[in-house]
């Protein structure tokens, strides 16, 4: 295993807390080394790697109940008659 | 209403249907969802999604065909929640942006990582929970949970929709998460989970 720069440290050289990288990987904003990156640093962060599953969860959670299906019948007909009322 | 400084376009009547239909219209849903989740309420948010895509047919030409339809759509369907909805309610908006961004850019941070919300709590939350639990957020915070975690929008679209600087999106994001786990913390104490 290579001793790899943490990718997450930006171009001011500041080392990222744990939080900070978490969220990067939570916004879904995480690259490839980033990830793989985490996925190392949860082996030996307790608190990280807890918390990474529980935000997971609700992630999971918010997408399967909050999306909330498709919208209510004959609004895709009411938008188009309206659209077209306006070109005639 | 442009979303960038593209250019004005010219199309014709055709073209100008053809983006209607198939870049606009396959938004639909996530539109309606959009619009349900700012507005609490199903009737208002059929107009807003109706104003909207009667908004981005009007200005359909400030849309450069073959971007991103999505966020731009998104983002007329806030600022006509903004301007039409949010001033009709006179919700003021509770977000007091300055702390957030000290709040985020403090040393407490990283002492907010001690999880005490478990898997297996959120497990149990198989009915309203979590989506009250989001509709009970300020609408800033409720917003960026929104286009991230259901959308799957990024720091720059989201940006972009909202008018603010890639940093707020951030952070706002960071508060709106933590304010979201303190519901659900409530909510796993009331079902029973005491060390939840
Ligand atoms: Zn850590």
């Amino acid at each position: 295993m290579a001793t790899s720069q943490n990718p997450f440290i930006q171009a001011d050289g500041k080392k990222p807390t744990c939080m900070e990288m978490l969220q990067t990987i939570l916004d879904g904003e995480a690259t490839r080394e980033q990830k793989d990156y985490f996925k190392q640093h949860m082996d030996g962060c307790m608190p990280c790697y807890k918390e990474y599953n529980v935000d997971m969860a609700i992630k999971e959670l918010l997408k399967a109940k909050c999306c909330g299906g498709n919208c209510p019948e004959g609004l895709v007909e009411q938008i188009k008659a309206k659209v077209n009322s306006t070109i005639a | 209403m442009e979303f960038e400084d593209a250019p004005r376009q010219h199309y014709s009547e055709t073209e100008k249907q053809g983006i209607f239909n198939n870049e606009f219209m396959p938004h639909i849903h996530s539109m309606y969802n959009f619009g349900y989740r700012l507005t609490l309420d199903r009737d208002d948010a059929k107009d807003l999604v109706q104003d909207t895509y009667l908004k981005a047919y009007r200005f359909i030409e400030s849309f450069q065909k073959g971007t991103n339809a999505k966020a731009w759509l998104f983002r007329i369907l806030k600022n006509s929640f903004i301007n039409d909805y949010r001033k009709k309610s006179k919700e003021p908006s509770k977000v007091d942006y300055q702390e957030v961004e000290t709040y985020y850019n403090s040393e407490e941070v990283d002492r907010q990582i001690t999880p005490d919300l478990r898997v297996e709590s959120l497990k149990d939350m198989i009915g309203d929970e979590i989506s009250n639990a989001l509709n009970s957020l300020d609408v800033d915070f409720r917003t960026v949970i929104i286009l991230c975690d259901l959308e799957g929008f990024k720091y720059e679209e989201m940006a972009k929709i909202l008018d603010i600087p890639i940093g707020t999106v951030r952070s706002r994001l960071h508060r709106a998460r933590n304010l979201l786990k303190e519901k659900l913390k409530s909510y796993a104490k009331s079902m029973g989970y005491n060390n939840a």
